[in-house]
């Protein structure tokens, strides 16, 4: 019975991994592999010439380097808004505290994807269309960030501020030299988790950005120009090369990342 | 008092940025896209004249929309108790000691790792009818994109993939807080595999396989990019959904009033969806 286990749960791995396998592996496909005769699964004769070819006849560099910029960009602008709510709502009492804090995490309930429309106006409006800040503007407010942030400040006892203040340390400085240093993984974890959703997004890149030359890496990769021509070795050379990274992070990391699940989601 | 809030002011310029983010790009976009449906809309996104329900009137009656809200329920209804089953199965099987577990739980969160429009493509290409890995290794025929049913499962076994890591992680959390002297005392009752689960870890998991199953019909009436990537609604718009559709009418046939009240009914379908989370949760989950 337990070796039934094994086995299935080995195959059925092995079939979840496959697409994931079968990319890497075809991107070291000759053209001709592809048509081959019983299918193959491995390169014939391993080639570099698809990842020379992504980068040499698309603008894959340019799209990797908007996005990694706007999500850069994006992860500082949104971590900063988030802490300092966060701060106020742990730290401050003032008039409207409750309600202004429900009015910003209730924004969770609004599904961003059915408010493309009218965001889409807003930002023509304001000609930001073909900008950076017109990508990442819609995703600068993280209300879960916002949110878990304050969580964990309130652990952070109120009274260690009052001193502060009273010793005439200025909230900057109470931030930069207390707060956030002893915050600091919780932190780590939110910006990556901000730069991962700011990296990986798809729909509002692909709205707000016209011109070649501004668009990000995830609505690039879909108009390389090769798949369509069944030309397959070049697009699924440029997808390995994104995913590998975060392949590499998440075996690398699969025990503290396990571990994070299931202390926040639990609550154990 | 006047030492520990020097400047009243403080508080309110902290939270500033996040209030008006939360007003510019969710509040008032949703407050817009109600308004809209209740009126004809121009070109440029203009509101010309108040007309009551008779977007909503037209909506219903548009053998396009009806087909979106068909191919939505459709995807939902396939989608949630496929994944649901495979996900579990997962957790349950990779739920033991050992080096070989580890790594089947290693490939079972990695399509995580790969990002929406990657894994898009992947497909797109693996189920390619000519030249696709996939009828090719298996001997199909299948036209994926070119018949109704087939462009369907292959939406729905993409749903799966993109859903299938984060899924994992959370339900296999679960099951490993299952305390091991409850499965103990199960396991020297001679309790066999599926009395275990159904009376001591599906009762102990059933928090976080609610939530799952929640998040999932959420999703599921949310999918467009997808659609965008892999179908485009067809073939015949088999696949078009309901977002995708507003979309089409939003962006590429300028049709703002009847995007909008497509927006406004997804808005609806989400709100009764979380609404139901928050009622089910008070009642029925079991708590430690």
């Amino acid at each position: 019975m337990k070796r039934l286990t094994a086995v299935v749960a080995t195959l059925f791995s092995l079939a979840v991994v496959f697409p994931i396998a079968y990319s890497i592996s075809a991107s070291f496909f000759q053209w001709a592999d592809f048509t081959a005769i019983p299918a193959r699964l491995l390169p014939s004769v391993p080639t570099f010439d698809n990842y020379r070819r992504a980068f040499s006849e698309s603008n894959l560099l340019v799209f990797l380097s908007n996005s990694l910029y706007s999500a850069l960009v994006g992860t500082v602008v949104r971590m900063t808004i988030s802490i300092l709510g966060a701060y106020a709502f742990t730290f401050f009492s003032f008039k409207g505290k409750n309600f202004f804090f429900i009015l910003i995490v209730a924004t969770m309930l609004l599904p961003p994807d059915a408010l493309i429309l009218e965001n889409y106006t807003t930002i023509r409006t304001l000609r930001l269309t073909d900008t950076y800040l017109g990508i990442i503007s819609t995703t600068l407010l993280a209300p879960t960030h916002l949110f878990m942030l304050r969580q964990y400040f309130l652990t952070v006892s109120r009274e260690y501020r009052e001193a502060a203040v009273l010793e005439g340390c200025s909230d900057s400085r109470f931030l930069t030299t207390l707060l956030i240093p002893i915050s600091k993984a919780v932190i780590i974890t939110l910006a990556i988790h901000s730069f991962s959703t700011i990296f990986n997004d798809y729909l509002w890149p692909l709205l707000v950005t016209n011109r070649e030359m501004m668009r990000t890496v995830q609505v690039g990769l879909t108009m390389l120009g090769f798949s369509e021509n069944l030309d397959y070795g070049p697009q699924f050379a440029a997808i390995t090369l994104l995913m590998s990274p975060i392949l590499i992070t998440f075996i690398a990391l699969h025990k503290p990342i396990q571990d994070s699940v299931s202390t926040r989601f639990t609550g154990r | 008092m006047k030492l520990r809030y020097p400047q009243w002011t403080k508080p309110y310029l902290l939270i500033a940025p996040a209030l008006a983010l939360a007003v510019l790009f969710s509040y008032r976009p949703f407050v817009l896209t109600v308004l809209n449906s209740l009126y004809t809309v121009s070109l440029s996104g203009k509101r010309i004249t108040f007309i009551g329900f008779d977007n909503y009137i037209r909506l219903f009656a548009n053998p396009s929309f009806q087909a979106s809200l068909y191919n939505t329920l459709r995807f939902t209804l396939f989608f949630v108790p496929i994944n649901i089953t495979i996900c579990l199965s997962a957790a349950l099987l990779s739920n033991r000691p050992g080096r070989l577990a580890t790594l089947n739980q290693i490939f079972f969160f990695l399509p995580m790792a790969v990002s929406l429009s990657s894994s898009m493509m992947i497909l797109k290409m693996m189920f390619n009818p000519s030249i696709g890995i996939i009828n090719q290794l298996l001997h199909l025929d299948v036209q994926w994109f070119n018949n109704r049913h087939a462009a369907m499962a292959l939406l729905v076994f993409a749903g799966v993939g993109l859903d299938i890591g984060l899924n994992f992680l959370l339900l296999s959390a679960a099951l490993r807080n299952v305390p091991t002297d409850l499965l103990e005392v199960a396991r020297i009752e001679g309790a066999n595999s599926v009395q275990t689960f159904r009376y001591l870890q599906g009762p102990l998991i059933s928090s976080t396989l609610l939530f799952v199953v929640v998040t999932n019909i959420k999703d599921a009436m949310l999918i467009s990019s997808p659609v965008m990537i892999l179908t485009e609604g067809g073939p015949f718009r088999s696949t078009q959904t309901l977002v995708y559709q507003m979309y089409l009418e939003g962006f590429k046939s300028g049709n703002y009033a009847i995007g909008s009240t497509i927006a406004t009914v997804v808005f609806t379908l989400t709100f009764s969806i979380l609404l139901l989370l928050l009622h089910l949760e008070r009642r029925r989950v079991y708590y430690q």
